[in-house]
C-alpha cells in the first residue's frame, strides 16, 4: 500500500469555489435566518441603509449569542458534522452555510456577537486577504475596529445576539450597464421580502412568533394555501412515523382566483403565480425548503391550479433525502413518494371541481350555447339561436340582409379570441370584465343612426 | 407474553412495516390494537418505548427474531406483522421482509 501525503486543497483557488456553490441572495439570507431562528431569536432586522459610503448588509438578531470562543468556533467552514443529530428547532445541517452563503453575496463577511454574561466579540472573513496570503486566516476584530464596523447595531449595551455583516456585496452587480446600486438593492430587497414571508411563514406567527423586518419595515408572512380565507378547503391528514419525529402530509385546496382578495392575489404572485405554484410543498422543521411542482408525481394543469400538498419533516431525515448544503433542494425517499401519491387524487379532485363548478355557473347564458359533442369530444361555442331578442330582430330584418347578419354571427363565433381568453384567464382573470365594453358598441350605434 | 418478548415483537413488525425507515401511524394503530387484545396489560406508553428504542437502533431484523424462541409467540408475531404491514397495502418490500422472517423462523 503506498504512502498517505496530505494534500489539502489550495486557499486561493478553494475560496473561489465556495463562492460559487449557487446561492441566490433569498437562499444565501435564509440560511442565515435559519441560525437566527435556531438561536431563539424573537427580533430580526436586516438592514442595508443607502448611505454616502460602499453599501453593506446586516442581519441582526435578539438571539441568545456566542461567546468569543464560540464565534471563533462557528467561524471555522464546516464547524458541524452533517451526521451529527440535531435538535427539532435546529435548522442547521453542515456547519457551513453562513460562511458559504455569505461568501456567494460578498466578499468579507464580519460576524459581531454578544452572549449573556460576555463581551461583545467579532471576527471576520475578507476573501481578498485569503486570496493574497493563499491563507485561511481569520480576522480577530478589536474594540476600535469593532466601533468602525457599518451600520453597527450590537453594543455593551445588548444582552445578547448576533450581527453578521456582509461588505464589499458581489450580489449587486458593479457593471457600468448594470442600474444604479440603490436601484439593484431596492429592486433585490423587494424579492427578498417574498422569499422571507412565504419561506418563514409558519415562524412569523402564532405565540413564539418571531418579528422579521427589512429597513425597519415588518414582513408580513404569506401563507401559501390561504387557510384562513373563505373558500379555502382542508384535505386529509396524514402522520407517519419516522426516526426523530414524524413526516406529516397535509392537503390543502385555494379558493378560487376570483374569490381571493387583489392583495392576497398579489402576494402569491397573482392567477399565473396561484397556478405556477400548485403541487407540493415541503417544509423541513417548519421552514419552507420546496415551494410548489409536482415532483414527478403529477402533472401542471390550469385545472390542478388551486391543489397543494404540505410535507412537514424532520431533519433527521436529512441524510434518507438527500438535502443539500443550501438547503434548497432535496430527494423524497420512495417510501413517501408512494404514500403523497395516494394524497394528491383528493385536492387535485378537489380543485377541479373548483374549476368545473364556475364553469357550470359560466354556462347559465342565454347568448352563448356550449356545443360538446360526446362522439368526437370536440367542444364548440356557439351563439345561442333560441334567444329571443336574436329571434325577433331576425324575424324583422329584410330577406336580402338576413343571411348576411347569419353568416357574420357565426363568424363572430368562428373567430372567439381562445386562446387570449384562456391565457388571461390563466394569468389575471380579475381584469377580465365584459360588464366594461359596451361604449364601443352605443358608440357605433350612434354613427349608424346619424347615417340613416 | 412477557414484556420483553412484546418489545421484540414490536420490533419485528417495525422492521417489516418500515423497511424504508417510515412507520404510518395506521399501521402503527393497528400494530398496538392486536398486541393489546391479546395481552390486556400492555400500555400504549411501552408500545411508543419499544418504537423509539427500535428508530435509535442499528440492529438488524435477525437480531431481533433471534431473541423470540416459542413457537405460538412466533406465530402471533408474524400475524400482528402481516395485518399492520398490509393495513395500507402490503409493499413489496414489505412483503420480503415478512417472507425473510418467515424463512428464518422456518414458517414457510
Amino acid at each position: 500500500m503506498g504512502n498517505f501525503i496530505p494534500l489539502a486543497p489550495d486557499p486561493k483557488s478553494h475560496i473561489k469555489t465556495l463562492t460559487r456553490i449557487g446561492y441566490t441572495l433569498p437562499s444565501a439570507v435564509s440560511d442565515i435566518l435559519d441560525n437566527s431562528i435556531a438561536a431563539g431569536s424573537s427580533n430580526i432586522a436586516l438592514l442595508s441603509l443607502p448611505g454616502e459610503g460602499e453599501q453593506s448588509f446586516s442581519i441582526i438578531d435578539d438571539g441568545e449569542g456566542m461567546c468569543p470562543k464560540e464565534l471563533l468556533q462557528n467561524m471555522r467552514i464546516g464547524c458541524k458534522d452533517p451526521s451529527d443529530e440535531r435538535g427539532e428547532e435546529d435548522l442547521g445541517r453542515f456547519g457551513s452555510g453562513m460562511k458559504t452563503a455569505s461568501f456567494s453575496q460578498a466578499r468579507r463577511l464580519t460576524v459581531v456577537s454578544k452572549s449573556r454574561n460576555n463581551r461583545l466579540s467579532a471576527a471576520s472573513w475578507d476573501l481578498d486577504e485569503i486570496e493574497s496570503r493563499n491563507e485561511w486566516c481569520v480576522q480577530v476584530l478589536d474594540d476600535s475596529e469593532i466601533a468602525e464596523l457599518p451600520n453597527l447595531e450590537l453594543g455593551d449595551h445588548t444582552p445578547h445576539g448576533t450581527q453578521i455583516i456582509w461588505e464589499k456585496l458581489t450580489f449587486i452587480p458593479q457593471t457600468s450597464h448594470s442600474e444604479s446600486a440603490e436601484k439593484e438593492m431596492a429592486r433585490a430587497l423587494a424579492e427578498l421580502e417574498t422569499h422571507i414571508g412565504l419561506h418563514f411563514h409558519r415562524f412569523m406567527t402564532g405565540k413564539n412568533k418571531c418579528h422579521i423586518s427589512i429597513n425597519n419595515a415588518p414582513v408580513a408572512p404569506i401563507d401559501p394555501f390561504l387557510t384562513g380565507h373563505p373558500g379555502y378547503q382542508e384535505g386529509r391528514i396524514a402522520k407517519n412515523r419516522c426516526k426523530g419525529g414524524h413526516i406529516v402530509i397535509q392537503t390543502h385546496v385555494l379558493p378560487h382566483v376570483k374569490k381571493i382578495s387583489r392583495n392576497e392575489l398579489a402576494k402569491l404572485g397573482g392567477a399565473e403565480g396561484i397556478s405556477q405554484n400548485q403541487g407540493i410543498y415541503i417544509y423541513r422543521n417548519k421552514r419552507l425548503i420546496h415551494a410548489g411542482g409536482w415532483l414527478g408525481l403529477n402533472t401542471s394543469n390550469q385545472l390542478h391550479a388551486l391543489a397543494r400538498v404540505q410535507v412537514d419533516v424532520p431533519s433527521s431525515l436529512d441524510h434518507e433525502w438527500k438535502t443539500d448544503v443550501k438547503k434548497a433542494s432535496l430527494q423524497l425517499p420512495s417510501r413517501v413518494q408512494r404514500d403523497l401519491k395516494k394524497y394528491l387524487a383528493d385536492p387535485v379532485k378537489k380543485s377541479r371541481k373548483v374549476y368545473s363548478y364556475r364553469g357550470k355557473q359560466d354556462t347559465a347564458n342565454e347568448y352563448w350555447r356550449i356545443n360538446e359533442r360526446e362522439d368526437t369530444g370536440i367542444i364548440t361555442y356557439e351563439i345561442s339561436s333560441e334567444n329571443t331578442s336574436l329571434q325577433k330582430i331576425l324575424e324583422e330584418t329584410p330577406q336580402h340582409t338576413r343571411s348576411g347578419l347569419v353568416q357574420y354571427l357565426a363568424d363572430l363565433a368562428a373567430h372567439l379570441p381562445l386562446n387570449h381568453i384562456y391565457e388571461k384567464m390563466s394569468s389575471s382573470p380579475r381584469e377580465i370584465d365584459q360588464t366594461a365594453s359596451p361604449q364601443d358598441m352605443s358608440s357605433l350605434l350612434k354613427k349608424i343612426f346619424a347615417k340613416l | 407474553m412477557d414484556l420483553e418478548t412484546l418489545d421484540a415483537c414490536v420490533k419485528i413488525a417495525a422492521c417489516i412495516c418500515g423497511k424504508d425507515g417510515i412507520l404510518a401511524e395506521a399501521e402503527l394503530d393497528e400494530m398496538f390494537t392486536i398486541i393489546k387484545s391479546n395481552n390486556n396489560e400492555y400500555e400504549r406508553k411501552a408500545f411508543e418505548e419499544s418504537i423509539d428504542a427500535f428508530f435509535d437502533s442499528n440492529k438488524q431484523i435477525e437480531d431481533y427474531l433471534a431473541l423470540v424462541r416459542d413457537p405460538a409467540d412466533k406465530k402471533f408475531i408474524l400475524h400482528v406483522a402481516e395485518a399492520s404491514a398490509s393495513i395500507d397495502g402490503l409493499d413489496p418490500l414489505e412483503n420480503i421482509a415478512l417472507q425473510k422472517a418467515m424463512a428464518f423462523w422456518g414458517e414457510h
